[in-house]
């Protein structure tokens, strides 16, 4: 029987029709397509089978028997198909590649209401790391592809937003305050993809910029057909996802007794007993019981809140789209009150037109940021203090929640319960920050098709930023006579601070144009030819400026007018254009080989003439084996085979090439001379020696890889090799002073990083109700210093104010930690002196590098019906790193590893004291001087007890975290409708769920810093904010 | 290539809005730049090792910061902020103002600016020995100058000095031009006289080992009727503000929170034998609690006092001196008492140890040490250097340090402070001193030269003097 078929085809991600797939009659050619509904009308007996096709989803056979025949199709990211985003903004067959290239779709992204763009990809992606480096909302993303090549310079990959470049800049941040990064600016909700171009044959095209990879971000645009709104909202508590566990057995004291006004855990063994504690005001004290809070650090903070709503509306005509998108993220964080308050909205229009030959897309976007955020780290000498570093000090015994109440007699500035640390909840309260900005972007693409084969596309794209820091620290003046001010027990008084405001304004701007024509054409059965040759101009820039004043005048009162010392300023500008001229081409032969070769000449403004003007190649082939030996219905499906070669570079940055005068700032050891000085100006010749022969980084990448399928694509792997070489760094290196100069700008030597990166897919069970799907990751690069300026065995990376040093040493993996250890003997006994400390050696000895064994990811998700279930595991383990929380926790006596010996008299395990005889023989005898009670205290300080301090803060890197959990409900379409909508769903997540840290660190989390985003944060942190946890629920509506 | 828009170059873009290009520089910003780069060191860090080794201070047992130079113990890392600041910052930045004022004309700075670099060259010259002088500040064109000998250095320097002194440089400084000018607001007849007694002295520290040359320089110095400094060469310019403070009051007050100086037994016990009433200017009291020299690890029931010693008497806004009127005047005593040239020598004593005690507004008390003792020259030598040494606190004690390794006065004590038979006064070897019983004479290359010049000479003990020292002191 011959019937009419009709019926609507839904995509099985997102519930939104599907236009111009394909349906046919299997074994016809009778075929049409649906349109832009997703509709379609057929004519088919019963018993035949129709076919329904698109590319990027699995083809979908249905036996005809009715008159409606409605369809849903499940995308298939395996598809040979598939089409991704290359290099430019050019869409490509993914099967041409000759380099490995991840792109993850928007679903993904959103899964679990991350309100950063990568904030849902952790662990998903193999060689891709990404980490939130600061536990507040706004906080920086740090991104790395494969891993670290460059000392000097940025390791910071390119970020290009439909076709364009963004800004991905920290303006304002420092290690004390982290102001969030630029690309963390756009609106998830809004991304359709995001590609990730690792290696540089496939970043070449970008030159000077691609060197670090490139994440290409592709946003939704409308699709035809009668306006669809989709709603989505998003609530996430927040809570620390770990926090140190101090030791539970030593109270409040120093030297082993009781002291009323000690900030540390060096007293008695918790008995129980009520004791009275803190200061004695008006005659009376407080009384608690002398034994340890349980919780006490979590209950220093509260449960914050994380709120994400987007509303966007979009649709079209045939030739016309559009789409309106606003996106509003609320967030207080879960420190107490609204000193980490943060709120962002987007704005976005986006349109794309159609007439002919010709066609046109538009985007803009304004994004408005304001945020609170709190001070890590150590705060400004004699100026104020810091939170962190203030809860830190506090006993386990006293509790944190009772000095929230900061301005109650017994907790306030002049009856805090010791003079050697501030009450945390006046720094939380009275000192501060706050950041504004103002941010537009977007981009103007023109195309013109000449002819069937060939496009000629110009694209402006333009990227401002405007934004400001306030950052202010109240007086903190304790009284003379009162508890703080000398009158505790110690007779200690606390130096006041003097507080400060510092108010700056910062300025990026970037402009990028890009004119290029692109050829598709298929010369007969056999060949076809895919290419692009253009030429792009960038011009980006920046602006600071910064006033600021120390000793507040009138306390409270944050304003540059209100201070007993003169206001001081500084500016700094920036500005470099680049222009590039680039080629690319892909031959390819009978579908199954791919040859692409790639060229691109960059001129820099920030390089002398005669060296601003180089070339970068790169070369790839893939092969699609299966297809050549036609083996796609054996139990191997899919078999390619890839390899590539390319180079990119950078420049440098602007005026590193012409010697300048400085004002003129004397160091004197500690405090400086700062012109003017007395209205005398003063400028002086730069201690680094700039060079007009500088030359760009460049980076020569290979790459081998392969991709392999089974079992009807039920199981594949992915699998590449690669190694990254980057030459010629610019970097200052130390010369002798003698030159009239400290250091010098030089080229030199190289970092190579070799890796290996392997992702694993497999789907124990796909039917058309259940699907289970797993994917697994795996990662391990390994960079070394091949070579370093001659005689400079070492360049310096970072440091802590103590004596540690985060270093390059030629030969070695890159990031080594080297800090102080103790002498040994020549049968390897510590060397102890009179006293029974061991004596520091006189060079700094290696505690490791920062770099993992591996890094590896597993994710799984089941689908039964309409629930989707998904985890994902992240596991990385080895490195090192230092940890200036650590630190703090030793001094106080917090740390579990001070209980050594139950804290009785101990003599140093395996010491030896140096015996000197008359004629100058040298000895060693057993050391039989014990650390006293009174002195364990010195023997875990880090200037007391010098040779040994970092072996208790340099800490194993390792952590294994359940990155995130996410259930979601796809309401089925009768109870959708109910509501009007097309579709609907709920979900439930958590991210950053669990954290396991190995033995060897109870402290912090590895992945926090306050070191930045790049090389130098690997070295670790010192007293910043603990990580985040989140759970939510989401709710996602198409009308 | 280059690419070219319209007609300019892209990279016309590249020179910096934030800082002015090294042709710009004039002698009028780099001199006074220059001159708080020379009072940074001399006042700051060659200040704490010039007043812990010449023995008005010594390091507390209640902290940690100078334990390494008074126990004589200074490695290449340790305290070479003198050595990188002056050839990166403040010698550079000199010799450029020299050529700039030259080129212009602008001879008064040609002038100050000499006077200024042979002093702070000197300096370097009477810490190291040997540095780089010839082939220095040459930037990329020789990464690793050759060192020059200490004494062609002084004659290379005295040279200089006069060639500028044989320029037009008495002329006016416009107002402007004359603040820039710290130590005498343009007033060149002071700038003649700070050149001729830096002449004086660079002569006299020839004597041990140059004795013709230096007898020549000085009775040159007399026969062109030299005119000497009457009034102090130093800044006075430092206020209690954010990087305007004084720098060893910056250095171990401000931020280290006075901790570590404390008043040596060696210079307290010579103030007060000879009730010296500048021992309040110095420590704030008549009756200052001393450590014995070096003995910062003293068990504290041993020595209770320790613990509560005094601190130096410093302020933010207390002067950088490089050479005091008294100074001058104690320059030619000597010369007087060695060659017989200008005033007498007794005349020429009395008036430094006068010009001495009038920087605080106070009459010299009348005890043998403060009278001439017209005796031997050894007699008379000695009186003089004590006096000298006892009116370098609290800024230029580095001097102090140079005088004893000239003249060997004061004496080194054959005995630790603490004993019984101690000489007030003497300089004693630190209690934790790690040279075997011999002072420290100058100090070792830093680490940044050593690595990257391979001209540096070969390291010599720390106890070994410098070219002009006196031998077997």
């Amino acid at each position: 029987q011959s019937r009419t078929v009709t019926g609507t085809v839904t995509a099985r991600e997102d519930g939104t029709t599907i236009p111009a797939v394909s349906v046919s009659v299997k074994g016809t050619t009778t075929g049409t397509q649906t349109g832009v509904d997703g509709k379609y009308t057929i004519k088919a007996a019963d018993g035949d089978v129709l076919l329904f096709s698109f590319l990027g989803y699995d083809t979908q056979s249905v036996v005809v028997k009715d008159n409606v025949i409605n369809v849903v199709l499940t995308l298939n990211s395996k598809q040979l198909g598939e089409v991704v985003v290359t290099g430019l903004g050019i869409n490509k067959a993914k099967k041409t590649l000759g380099y490995a290239q991840t792109t993850v779709r928007s679903e993904e992204i959103n899964r679990s209401a991350a309100i950063n763009p990568l904030g849902g990809l952790q662990a998903k992606i193999a060689g891709v790391n990404i980490s939130n480096v600061s536990g507040s909302s706004g906080g920086s993303t740090k991104v790395i592809l494969r891993g670290y090549t460059s000392i000097g310079g940025t390791n910071q990959p390119l970020y290009i937003i439909d076709g364009v470049p963004l800004s991905n800049a920290r303006s304002g941040s420092s290690d004390n305050f982290d102001f969030g990064n630029g690309a963390n600016d756009i609106d998830p909700n809004l991304i359709d993809n995001i590609s990730f171009l690792k290696g540089s044959a496939a970043s070449a095209i970008y030159g000077s910029r691609g060197s670090n990879g490139v994440v290409i971000i592709t946003t939704k645009k409308g699709k035809s057909g009668k306006p669809v709104i989709d709603f989505s909202t998003g609530t996430t508590l927040t809570d620390v996802a770990f926090v140190y566990k101090p030791q539970e057995t030593f109270g409040q004291g120093w030297d082993a007794h009781f002291v009323l006004g000690e900030n540390g855990n060096w007293g008695p063994k918790y008995d129980g007993q009520l004791r009275p504690w803190g200061a004695i005001v008006d005659n009376t004290q407080l009384l608690k019981p002398f034994s340890f809070i349980e919780g006490n650090v979590r209950n220093s903070f509260d449960t914050g809140i994380e709120l994400n709503n987007n509303l966007t509306v979009s649709g079209g005509t045939d030739a016309s789209t559009y789409l309106i998108s606003y996106n509003n993220i609320f967030s207080n964080g879960i420190l107490p009150g609204d000193a980490d308050k943060y709120q962002r909205n987007n704005f976005s229009l986006r349109g794309t037109t159609t007439y002919k030959n010709f066609s046109a897309d538009a985007s803009l976007n304004y994004v408005a940021k304001n945020g609170n955020f709190v001070a890590t780290g150590q705060g400004p000498t004699g100026v104020g203090t810091t939170f962190y570093e203030n809860v830190l000090q506090i006993p386990g015994d006293i509790p944190i929640k009772d000095l929230r109440d900061y301005k109650n007699k017994y907790f306030n500035v002049d009856n805090y319960y010791t003079p050697y640390a501030e009450n945390p909840y006046y720094n939380l309260n009275e000192n501060g920050s706050k950041s504004k900005s103002d941010r537009v972007y977007g981009n103007v693409n023109l195309n013109y098709k000449f002819t069937p084969w060939f496009t000629l596309q110009l694209q402006q794209s333009a990227d401002v930023n405007n934004s400001s820091a306030r950052i202010w620290y109240n007086t903190n003046t304790p009284t003379p006579g009162s508890w703080v001010g000398g009158g505790n027990t110690e007779g200690q008084s606390r130096k006041p601070d003097v507080g400060s405001v510092e108010e700056s304004n910062f300025q990026t701007y970037e402009y990028d144009t890009k004119l290029q024509g692109i050829f598709v054409k298929k010369f007969n059965s056999k060949f076809d030819i895919n290419g692009l040759i253009g030429a792009n101009y960038n011009d980006r820039g920046a602006r600071t400026l910064s006033t600021s004043i120390e000793g507040l005048a009138i306390p409270g009162f944050y304003q540059l007018s209100n201070s007993v010392n003169k206001p001081t300023s500084a500016e700094a500008e920036s500005h470099r254009r680049l222009v590039g001229f680039y080629a690319q081409g892909t031959l390819g032969y009978s579908d199954y080989l791919y040859l692409t070769l790639t060229g691109r000449n960059d001129i820099t403004s920030t390089l002398a003439t005669g060296n601003n003007s180089y070339f970068y190649p790169a070369a790839n082939i893939s092969y699609i084996l299966s297809q050549a030996l036609d083996i796609k219905n054996s139990a191997v499906s899919y078999i390619k085979l890839r390899g590539s070669y390319g180079e990119t570079g950078s420049d440098t940055d602007p005026y590193n090439i012409n010697n300048i005068l400085t004002a003129t700032n004397v160091g004197l050891g500690f405090g400086n001379l700062a012109f003017p000085f007395q209205g005398v100006p003063g400028f002086s010749i730069s201690n680094t020696l700039l060079n007009p022969g500088l030359r760009p980084e460049r980076v020569k990448e290979f790459e081998l890889g392969g991709e392999f399928r089974f079992l009807n694509d039920r199981i594949g792997l992915d699998v590449t090799v690669y190694q990254r070489t980057r030459q010629d760094q610019i970097l200052a290196v130390p010369i002798a002073p003698g030159t009239g100069y400290t250091s010098e700008l030089v080229n030199f030597g190289s970092v190579r990083n070799r890796g290996i990166e392997i992702a694993f897919n497999a789907s124990p069970v796909k039917t058309t109700g259940v699907s289970w799907d797993i994917s697994y990751t795996f990662s391990k690069s390994r960079s070394i210093v091949t070579a370093l300026p001659d005689g400079l065995d070492k360049v310096i990376l970072n440091a802590d104010g103590y004596g540690g040093q985060f270093v390059a040493i030629k030969g070695q993996p890159l990031g080594i930690l080297q800090a102080p250890v103790p002498q040994y003997d020549p049968q390897g006994h510590i060397v102890v002196d009179g006293q029974g400390y061991p004596i520091t050696a006189a060079e700094n000895g290696t505690y490791g590098n920062f770099q993992h064994d591996f890094v590896m990811g597993l994710s799984n998700s089941v689908r039964v019906k309409n629930f989707l279930l998904g985890f994902t595991f992240e596991w990385d383990k080895g490195g090192k790193f230092y940890s200036g929380t650590a630190d703090l926790l030793n001094f106080v006596g917090a740390d579990p590893k001070t209980t050594y010996n139950d804290r009785n008299p101990f003599i140093v395990p395996n010491s030896v004291q140096k015996v000197t005889d008359g004629s100058g023989n040298v000895t060693y005898v057993e050391n039989t001087t014990p650390i006293t009670e009174a002195n364990t205290d010195d023997y875990y300080y880090t200037t007391s007890n010098k040779a040994q301090a970092w072996s208790r803060t340099i800490l194993d890197r390792s952590f294994i975290k359940l990155r995130e959990v996410t259930l979601n409900y796809m309401l089925p379409k009768t109870v959708a409708s109910k509501i009007g909508a097309s579709k609907a769903s709920i979900g439930i997540y958590g991210r950053n769920l669990l954290t396991w840290l190995p033995a060897g660190n109870h402290v912090v989390d590895p992945e926090v810093s306050n070191y930045g985003t790049d090389l130098a944060s690997e070295y670790g942190e010192f007293r910043t904010a603990p990580p985040l946890r989140y759970y939510g629920a989401s709710l996602k509506v198409t009308f | 290539a280059s690419f070219t828009f319209g007609c300019s170059k892209i990279n016309d873009i590249n020179v910096s809005p934030n800082n002015p290009s090294i042709d710009k520089a004039t002698p009028q910003v780099l001199f006074p730049s220059a001159v708080l780069s020379t009072a940074g060191n001399v006042g700051g860090e060659l200040d704490i090792i010039g007043g812990i080794w010449s023995q008005y201070w010594t390091q507390s047992p209640a902290a940690n910061q100078f334990k390494t130079i008074d126990s004589y113990n200074l490695q290449r890392q340790d305290f070479n902020g003198t050595y990188n600041g002056l050839f990166s910052g403040a010698l550079p930045d000199y010799q450029l103002a020299i050529s700039k004022a030259k080129d212009a004309g602008q001879f008064p700075f040609y002038l100050m600016a000499t006077v200024m670099k042979a002093y702070t060259y000197e300096i370097l010259v009477d810490l190291y020995d040997q540095v780089p002088y010839t082939e220095a500040f040459q930037g990329a064109a020789n990464l690793q100058p050759k060192f020059d000998d200490g004494f062609t250095i002084y004659k290379g320097l005295l040279a200089e000095i006069d060639a500028a002194l044989a320029t037009k440089y008495n002329v006016t400084l416009i107002a402007n031009d004359a603040k820039a000018d710290f130590l005498f607001g343009g007033n060149m007849d002071n700038w003649r006289k700070f050149a001729n007694t830096l002449k004086l002295k660079m002569y006299l520290r020839m004597v041990n080992t140059h004795p013709q040359d230096a007898e020549a320089g000085v009775r040159a110095l007399y026969a062109a009727q030299a005119d000497f400094l009457d009034t102090d060469a130093g800044v006075n310019v430092f206020t209690d503000a954010t990087d305007q403070r004084n720098p060893i009051y910056a250095y171990t007050v401000f931020n280290l929170g006075a901790n570590d100086l404390r008043a040596s037994k060696t210079f307290t016990s010579w103030l007060t034998a000879n009730d010296d009433p500048r021992i309040t200017n110095y420590f704030g009291t008549t009756a200052p609690t001393a450590i014995d020299q070096g003995y910062y690890n003293a068990p504290q029931s041993a020595q209770p006092g320790y613990y509560s010693a005094t601190a130096p008497k410093l302020a933010a806004t207390d002067p950088v001196y490089f050479l005091t009127t008294a100074e001058s005047y104690f320059l030619q005593a000597e010369a007087a008492a060695r060659y017989n040239v200008g005033a007498t020598a007794s005349s020429l004593f009395n008036a430094g140890v006068k010009a001495a005690f009038d920087q605080y507004g106070l009459t010299a008390p009348t005890g043998t040490a403060y009278t001439y003792p017209n005796g031997t020259l050894q007699a008379n030598l000695r009186a003089i250097i004590y006096q000298k040494w006892a009116s370098y606190p609290n800024s230029h004690t580095i001097e102090g340090f140079f005088d004893q390794e000239r003249t060997g006065y004061p004496e080194h004590s054959p005995v630790y402070s603490l004993d019984a038979t101690y000489v007030a006064g003497q300089w004693v070897y630190s209690k934790n001193g790690v040279t075997g019983g011999k002072f420290p004479k100058r100090l070792v290359y830093p680490d940044s030269e050593r690595s990257r010049n391979a001209n540096t000479p070969a390291e010599v003990p720390i106890t070994t003097p410098v070219w002009w020292g006196l031998p077997n002191n």
